[in-house]
């Protein structure tokens, strides 16, 4: 008889560091790596090890079906295997959805990502639709400095609110293992920062890098014989908005506040500030304010108040998104940062919230809710 | 001359282009907009449930789903609603009169200059041929051209049905620590490593540091063979977009001496490609005939093909 699966647990998560430009790793290093260290510790082997859901994008890497290259570095011989094109954090979606459903008990995630290979703004082009948007110009920067642009001036804000922000996830990132940084800015140096896409300066906009992440997921009678504190994915849910960056409305992140309308009715959360640890994606400082207010954390228009030191909520102790944008794998390390912090010895919250978002624009959202 | 791509001082990469052709065929109300180009007229299409007119013009109205297939030509002036500067480029939300959604394009000016509210205008390029770029961009000022108010229109008797599109990408791949001497053995002394698993043993080629099968490190690097065997083949008569040498020829999977994976190669030799299927044969020995020393470059084109090797 198949048993009834009620709970799925991350029960541990590895990655590498995220670093500007790994130029003497392949994709396969970086993948086995993070894979290899994944399983330390955990007794499990990858014999036991259900299905690989693996997501990057083919555009990125350069290559059709890049999983197919990449699948012997994450143990996926012969085993069940998918390619989710998308941000990480939708694999993760699948892999607690193929627990849930009862015929796996073990599942891992991989994410990751190489832009140094890359150019990443004819990557974010080749999302944007090729009759009306290619052709002006449209790419994740422009997308972003027009959206910006909207939310303060929906909100009546001045520019100069986005740079403390854009300091204090610097500052978190320094102070961050698993994130290369040479010279954090303060907000003096982020005001006098170069206009990238106005009215976003250098240090507002995310800064590429490259790096993979593993997350082993397993089922409830499993995880607690792997780790004595399994991270329960407690609610998820995402969503996407129109294609057409002029079809959505301006100076929020709509489907950013329905994906978490999905996962916090699954968990029951009515008060999201009780979420008191907060670990979300961004392209840009501005888009990381709009996707706060959209998860409930603040009122809108004051999702900057949350990087004070009154905060109800930590939002982004890693650093977030900002210093570190593994393009397709930034929502899983999301996942991986806020599972360390949950299950840390010095831990300050028993609850977090996990935002990832895909597309031009921040098009797609997609929200967990965890609990230790 | 031989390239070290594992040196220390300088990360060797691989340099390449993709570039992909499309034929892209707009469809219904795309078609009809770039058309519309062509004639100088800018069309929406009109979601009556919604009471929205959205420009360019689209088949199904993205709010409720509903097909949409009115018509509207609009004018040409408008407000801009956003925009932002980028590499030296204004890019704007531009809300034309008569419509409730914005078209995005480029304001020719200064970002300086530029200020959400002011009015712009159609420019159009001298000789339109049904792209969005016919609009060569927006100007700031009043309308010289177009309808004063939106016009529902017939459906136009001419559509943009395909247009060629090609995409450029490219890429600067890291060769990383096993591709690296892999390849600095095969510049620098024209042979061929493989590495080797700990746990099946097997030597895989490319080396690598995991074994696809056990998942398990390799442990050391092997020297194989350039000698093999066949292990499959298939004569190629069709031409195809990244083809590196002309049909036809003979594309083989070769099992190398001292390896245990298949390497992907041609084979030719002394022998006419059209009695290729009755000359060659599965589990026929096969030997590397490498390029002169001067015209080796440290790729596997180094090798020019394969030659059944006739006991
Ligand atoms: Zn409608
Ligand atoms: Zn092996």
């Amino acid at each position: 008889m198949q048993r009834r699966i009620s709970r799925v647990a991350i029960v541990s998560v590895a990655q590498t560091r995220l670093r500007p430009s790994w130029d003497r790793l392949q994709h396969v290093d970086l993948i086995g790596s993070a894979v290899t260290d994944v399983l330390k510790g955990t007794g499990v082997t990858m014999r036991d090890i259900d299905f690989v859901i693996d997501c990057g994008s083919d555009v990125l890497d350069g290559r059709s079906i890049s999983n197919c290259g990449f699948l012997g570095a994450m143990g996926g011989h012969h085993k069940e295997e998918s390619r989710v094109e998308e941000d990480g954090l939708w694999g993760a979606v699948y892999g607690v959805t193929k627990i849930l459903a009862g015929p796996a008990s073990i599942g891992l995630v991989v994410a990751y990502s190489k832009p140094s290979e890359s150019d990443v703004s004819a990557y974010y082009s080749t999302l944007a639709d090729p009759f009306y948007q290619r052709p002006v110009g449209l790419n994740h920067r422009v997308a972003s400095g027009l959206a910006a642009r909207e939310y303060l001036r929906a909100h009546g804000l001045d520019p100069e609110v986005l740079d403390a922000p854009a300091a204090a996830a610097w500052r978190n990132a320094a102070a961050n293992p698993y994130v290369e940084v040479a010279d954090a800015p303060d907000a003096a140096t982020v005001a006098s920062g170069g206009l990238v896409a106005d009215p976003l300066r250098e240090h507002h906009v995310s800064r590429n890098v490259d790096g993979a992440v593993a997350v082993l997921l397993a089922a409830e009678h499993i995880a607690e014989r792997i780790t004595p504190a399994p991270v329960w994915v407690t609610g998820m849910g995402s969503a996407m908005d129109s294609q057409m960056l002029t079809d959505r409305r301006p100076g929020e992140l709509e489907a950013a506040a329905a994906a978490a309308g999905t996962a916090y009715r699954r968990a029951g959360v009515t008060d999201p500030a009780s979420l008191a640890l907060a670990e979300v994606s961004a392209t840009s400082v501005a888009e990381e304010l709009m996707v706060l207010e959209a998860l409930g954390l603040a009122p809108r228009g004051h999702g900057a108040s949350l990087y004070g030191d009154d905060s109800p909520v930590a939002v982004n102790p890693s650093g977030g998104a900002i210093p570190a944008d593994p393009v397709m794998a930034t929502g899983l390390v999301r996942l991986a940062e806020a599972t360390r912090r949950l299950t840390a010895a010095n831990a300050t919250t028993s609850r977090a919230v996990v935002h990832g978002a895909g597309g031009i624009g921040m098009q797609n959202h997609c929200v967990f809710t965890l609990e230790v | 001359m031989s390239q070290l791509f594992t040196s220390p001082d300088v990360p060797q990469v691989l340099t390449t282009t993709l570039s992909i052709p499309y034929t892209l065929t707009p469809g219904g109300a795309a078609g009809q907009f770039l058309a519309g180009l062509a004639e100088r007229r800018i069309l929406g299409s009109r979601c009556e449930p919604c009471a929205r007119t959205v420009v360019p013009a689209q088949d199904v109205c993205g709010r409720c789903g509903e097909q949409t297939p009115d018509l509207v030509e609009l004018p040409h002036g408008g407000t801009v609603t956003s925009w932002t500067a980028h590499q030296g480029r204004v890019v704007a939300k531009i809300r034309l009169d008569g419509a409730d959604a914005d078209l995005l394009h480029v304001v020719a000016a200064e970002p300086g200059a530029v200020e959400v509210g002011d009015r712009v205008a159609a420019d159009w390029a001298a000789e339109p041929t049904g792209w969005i770029t016919d609009l060569a961009a927006f100007t700031p000022g009043r309308a010289r051209s177009g309808p004063a108010e939106a016009t529902p229109v017939a459906r136009a008797e001419t559509s943009v049905e395909m247009v060629p599109y090609r995409l450029d990408l490219t890429y600067h791949h890291a060769y990383g620590p096993y591709y690296g001497r892999m390849f600095d053995e095969l510049g620098s002394f024209s042979r061929l490593m493989g590495s080797r698993c700990s746990s099946c043993h097997r030597v895989l080629l490319p080396a690598r540091a995991i074994c696809d099968v056990c998942f398990a490190r390799t442990d050391q690097f092997d020297e194989v063979s350039d000698t093999g065997v066949l292990q499959a083949f298939s004569v190629i008569h069709m031409e195809f977009v990244g083809q590196t040498r002309k049909p036809p020829y003979v594309y083989a999977e070769i099992v190398l001496d001292g390896s245990s994976t298949r390497l992907i190669h041609t084979v030719a030799g002394d022998f006419d490609l059209a009695d290729a299927a009755s000359t060659l044969s599965i589990g026929m020995k096969v030997k590397a005939v490498w390029k002169p020393e001067s015209e080796r470059v440290g790729t596997l084109e180094d090798i020019a093909y394969f030659e059944p090797v006739i006991p």
